[in-house]
């Protein structure tokens, strides 16, 4: 047994030792991310790429799981050994920024024919400090199958559904076990087989229906809280009405970030709303013939367009950091795994005033459009006039005010147990304190 | 039996001593540098104000004085709490003493069965909470599926705030292998003498359960008890991977409110107050415990002090 | 006198068999019974691993998979680095567990049977030690750890376990210490046994069942600690198979039935040590049946 644990302990001194970087002159920056083995392996090959192609930065790369990457990057940062660059979490973009982590970004582009677009540029009180490394929007995916099924005509491109339109059409998508709608009498609520729509909860998709209401969470430059707005209420309560009083949604109580899995994704439900990711991540697993319209709106048209984005950590390395997030978040290097594929729609204007830009990459098999002036309807009119940016790109403290106050909160509204009224005013001294900057 | 020898004059023998504290070396570095260094720390902590990377500013006692006086999720997080310790300690040990019991019998596969009981509590917490949460789904689970099956209304287990607790204490009961291997090595480690005497005086089956068994097993149950009782007091992992702390503050416990507000929300200095309440709470219910103990607890080789 | 003893005795022992046979049948069932609802989530996991992502969320849900997918397993094989992540778990499990079950022995010893200056608030100390979850040091520990440059290694995984193996478990075993007759190590004392070898030959002998206990404990404790895990490990060719289990959770959409086969393979080393604990156990019964 002696002889046991002293070979076990020896083991473990040499894993260590030989982890030991070798002596170079390019200079070693890490890079932080989080992902699956699929996301890690495309990580290591990027990386492979970018470190054989110059002789002046190597790049190491660091796996944290998701769950406690942020609490991980702060580990580090108050061990002094943060990375240099890395993927950091959308709400904690600002938390980052305010306490002198994230690096002042307002020259990376300086002079570079593709820039970022602004809808996209995370701000702290107006200094850029980080671009998202794509475009993403929320739209509304439908069930072809499901529609032509109720005889339903699909969700047009041109003329958005209003409220009323999109809760009537999923009034006629929704039915009992004896093929009954909400509404008709001896229709079950308990047993419905087939849902017709499902509006994603996912805490801050939630605000585009309080800007699609005429209402707001955050102020503009992100130093007041709106949420008690009668329109912004009126808003959350009529989402969590489609499950509690139409009977035409799932219940969805304690929301998980994996709208199309609850939604359209399971084969009982017939519309959803979520991000344009899912064409990439979740769509091509499913087998389901579906199509991809605007958001329904209450009165404005709107969206809300967001992306995780890769940082760039002050530190003496900097320059180097720069170079390489630079390169690994451009279009192109990208182009095959991510672009082709759906997950990312682009992040530079570029891509969306030039014919040829839009060809680009719209043009490709990931979009499901019939042709080429419908996707662009829906993905780039929308980016371009009708996007704006989710909260965390300049309200602070977002991972408490959304992520923690509102998040427990509003489960009491989805679960019907309290109305969005009773809970937003309850909770609204909290979150105009959690917005203060200390 | 040997006669018991007089009791010791000399209280401290030194070779005793030396042996004592040779044994504890170990421990006592442990608990020095791996707990109290760093748990003073985080209580220090309790008394500033810290979002982790900025400055450490002093506030005194004002973390304290928001968690009673403001923050009424603290209230709702206390209440669950100590709702959830009541429900799964009694249910998880109740159950494991009477699966331990039925397992010690000379029965055959027995080491099968052993194994069944133990299984839930090998399996990873994250398949584990997964598992439950697809059979306690309310759209598409299988317990709501059986309970339409026969007739009844779909019952919200995980989304209404009145049944979450419950449903994740019987988890927690479900879980409870660990105490049942413990209850099980105990009841082994009951001197097969005291039985055989104790039938050669007539004793019949339930009254040798109550005049040895139980007794024997006293020091067993209190470890298995108080075990139960911090752990669940300290209960954070359903929270975290299966309700988020809801529907509303349904599961907002006291372990899950210092690791958001902490981890999460990065206000380290009030986690840390909510750390040392948690602290003071679990402290009283062990005073507690231990202060009862003496009365009935039966120690077979005590120190006789 | 002694005849009627005899007579009572004899019909006492026929009776008393029927009735143990009974109770043995009627303990059975019972455990049948228990033990199928027991291992009903356990089968629903083991269930949603054959099954495809699409079929896991269909309604009503299936009690046995549409399709049996063993090859869910195939493929989850070649993305989850099973052996490697399981040999790296095991360079941190088994001297941490070996650790523990060693020092912890020592320390319940010492606070069961051993008289010494100071033993009453060393056990108030230790036992306050337990009421705190491990998150509240998390931080002042890894500062202490990056200060001695150990991050990205096993050592702030393993070193802690050497030091008493957690309170709870210096408690599991001076609670079983307590449970050993006194008159053993009497006896031993008066052969001139010192304190340390009654520790090794009488009372490490009788305490076998606890000490396996506390391996067990350990084992599963240091098996599902991702919390720590985590913290100190951020090289993949590091990662344990609590860590790997989350190589399934993508940055956009977890592949569920990955993680179930990923997890039905992850707890095999879990069952395979208990099953050889298990052994140890009941040998345990043999070995305290006191012969005296």
């Amino acid at each position: 047994m002696k002889k046991l644990l002293a070979l076990f302990l020896c083991i473990a001194m040499l894993i260590p030792m030989a982890a030991m970087a070798e002596g170079d002159e390019r200079i070693h920056i890490t890079y932080s991310f989080w992902g699956n083995q699929t996301e890690a392996e495309s990580v290591q090959a990027a990386l492979d790429i970018f470190n054989s192609m110059q002789d002046k930065i190597f790049v190491e790369p660091m796996q944290i799981p998701n769950e406690e990457y942020t609490q991980t990057l702060v580990n580090y940062a108050i061990a002094d050994q943060l990375p240099d660059c890395g993927m950091v979490n959308e709400n904690s973009v600002l938390y980052f920024a305010r306490n002198g982590v994230m690096a002042d970004v307002s020259k990376m582009y300086e002079g570079e024919e593709l820039q970022p677009m602004d809808c996209i540029t995370f701000k702290d009180a107006g200094t850029p400090v980080g671009y998202s490394s794509c475009n993403e929007i929320l739209v509304l995916y439908y069930n072809k199958d499901m529609f032509d099924a109720a005889g339903e005509p699909y969700p047009s491109a041109d003329k958005p559904y209003t409220w009323d339109e999109f809760v009537e059409a999923a009034k006629r998508l929704t039915f009992d076990e004896s093929g009954k709608h909400p509404g008709e009498e001896g229709f079950n609520p308990e047993k419905i087989v087939q849902y017709g729509a499902f509006v994603n909860n996912w805490t801050w998709q939630m605000e585009v229906w309080a800007l699609s209401n005429g209402g707001a969470w955050f102020s503009e430059n992100g130093n007041e809280v709106l949420i008690n707005s009668p329109e912004a209420i009126q808003s959350i309560q009529k989402v969590a009405d489609l499950a509690l009083v139409e009977h035409v949604s799932p219940l969805n109580v304690i929301p998980e970030d994996n709208g199309v899995g609850i939604g359209i994704g399971n084969g009982t439900v017939a519309m959803t709303t979520d991000g344009t990711w899912r064409l990439g991540t979740d769509f091509p697993n499913l087998d389901i013939n579906y199509g991809i319209a605007p958001l329904p709106m209450m009165k404005d048209q709107v969206t809300l367009c967001t992306s995780g984005l890769t940082g760039v950590f002050n530190g003496k390395n900097q320059e180097a950091a720069y170079e390489f997030v630079k390169w690994y978040t451009r279009e192109e290097s990208n182009w095959e795994s991510l672009v082709l594929t759906g997950i990312w729609m682009p992040k530079s204007e570029y891509y969306y005033k030039s014919e040829e830009g839009i060809n680009a990459w719209l043009g490709n098999e990931a979009y499901p459009f019939k042709d080429l002036e419908t996707g662009k309807k829906v993905l780039v009119d929308y980016t371009m006039n009708y996007a704006k940016p989710a909260c965390w790109y300049y309200t602070p403290n977002t991972q408490v005010t959304t992520n923690e106050i509102l998040f427990t909160a509003l489960q009491s509204v989805w679960s019907g147990e309290r109305t969005a009224e009773d809970v937003i005013t309850e909770v609204y001294p909290e979150l105009c304190e959690a917005i203060v900057i200390e | 039996m040997i006669a018991k020898p007089m009791k010791k004059v000399i209280r401290y023998n030194r070779s005793e001593t030396r042996t004592a504290w040779l044994c504890l070396f170990p421990s006592v570095i442990g608990l020095l540098c791996i707990t109290y260094l760093p748990m003073l720390a985080s209580f220090a902590l309790s008394l500033f104000s810290w979002n982790g990377l900025g400055e450490l500013k002093f506030i005194g006692l004002d973390n304290y004085i928001r968690l009673f006086t403001i923050d009424t999720k603290f209230y709702a997080s206390l209440y669950n709490t100590l709702q959830y310790a009541g429900m799964s300690v009694i249910g998880s040990i109740i159950y494991s003493m009477a699966i331990a019991l039925l397992l010690n019998r000379r029965i055959p596969a027995r080491g099968f069965f052993r194994a069944v009981f133990y299984l839930p509590y090998v399996l990873p917490a994250l398949a584990v909470y997964l598992g439950w949460k697809w059979l306690y789904d309310y759209n598409h689970g299988l317990f709501n599926y059986i309970v339409k099956l026969l007739g009844g209304t779909s019952i919200k287990f995980l989304d209404s705030s009145a049944l979450v607790t419950p449903s994740l204490a019987l988890i927690a009961v479900w879980l409870s292998g660990n105490l049942i291997v413990i209850f099980l090595a105990g009841l082994q480690n009951v001197p097969r003498t005291y039985h055989e005497a104790a039938e050669i005086d007539g004793a019949n089956t339930w009254q040798r359960f109550w005049m040895i068994t139980i007794p024997c097993m006293t020091p067993i149950i209190f470890y298995n008890l108080l075990m139960s009782l911090v752990s669940s007091l300290q209960v954070i992992t359903p929270a975290l991977s299966l309700t988020k702390g809801g529907p509303g503050t349904g599961s907002y416990y006291m372990c899950y409110m210092l690791y958001t507000q902490a981890f999460q929300s990065h206000k380290y200095g009030y986690g840390s107050a909510v750390a040392v309440v948690l602290f003071i709470l679990i402290a009283i219910f062990t005073a507690i415990l231990f202060a009862t103990s003496k009365g009935w607890i039966f120690y077979e080789g005590d120190d006789k002090e | 006198m002694t005849s009627t003893v005899i007579r009572k005795s004899s019909g006492h022992l026929a009776s008393k068999k029927r009735q143990e046979t009974l109770a043995n049948i009627l303990s059975i069932i019972a455990l049948i019974i228990l033990g199928l609802i027991v291992m009903f989530p356990i089968y629903w996991i083991f269930r949603s691993s054959l099954m495809s992502n699409g079929e896991l969320y269909t309604y009503p849900p299936a009690f046995t998979p549409p399709q049996w997918r063993y090859s869910n397993y195939i493929e989850t094989l070649k993305v989850f680095e099973y052996w490697k992540f399981l040999g790296n778990t095991m360079t941190i499990l088994v001297p941490a567990v070996f650790g523990a079950v060693i020092t912890a022995t020592m320390g319940g010893y010492a606070f069961a049977r051993l008289r010494f200056r100071g033993k009453k608030f060393l056990f108030v100390l230790c036992v306050g030690s337990m009421l705190l979850p491990s998150m509240v040091t998390l931080i002042p520990l890894f500062i202490m750890w990056a200060k001695l440059g150990m991050v990205n290694t096993y050592w702030p995984l393993i070193l802690p376990h050497f030091c008493g193996g957690g309170a709870f478990n210096i408690f599991l075993i001076r609670q079983f210490v307590k449970t050993v007759p006194h008159e053993l190590d009497e006896a031993a004392t008066i052969d001139g046994c010192g304190y340390f070898r009654i520790l090794v030959y009488i009372i490490v002998p009788a305490i076998k069942s606890a000490m396996i206990v506390v391996g067990l404990l350990k084992f599963i404790e240091l098996w599902n600690d991702l919390l720590q895990q985590v913290t100190y490990i951020t090289r993949r060719d590091q990662y344990t198979l609590a860590l790997g289990l989350n190589i399934f959770k993508g940055s956009f959409n977890d592949d569920w039935s990955s993680i179930m086969c990923a997890t039905c393979l992850s707890f095999i080393p879990g069952i395979v040590f208990y099953l050889i604990g298990q052994r140890y156990f009941v040998e345990g019964i043999v070995m305290t049946g006191m012969k005296n």
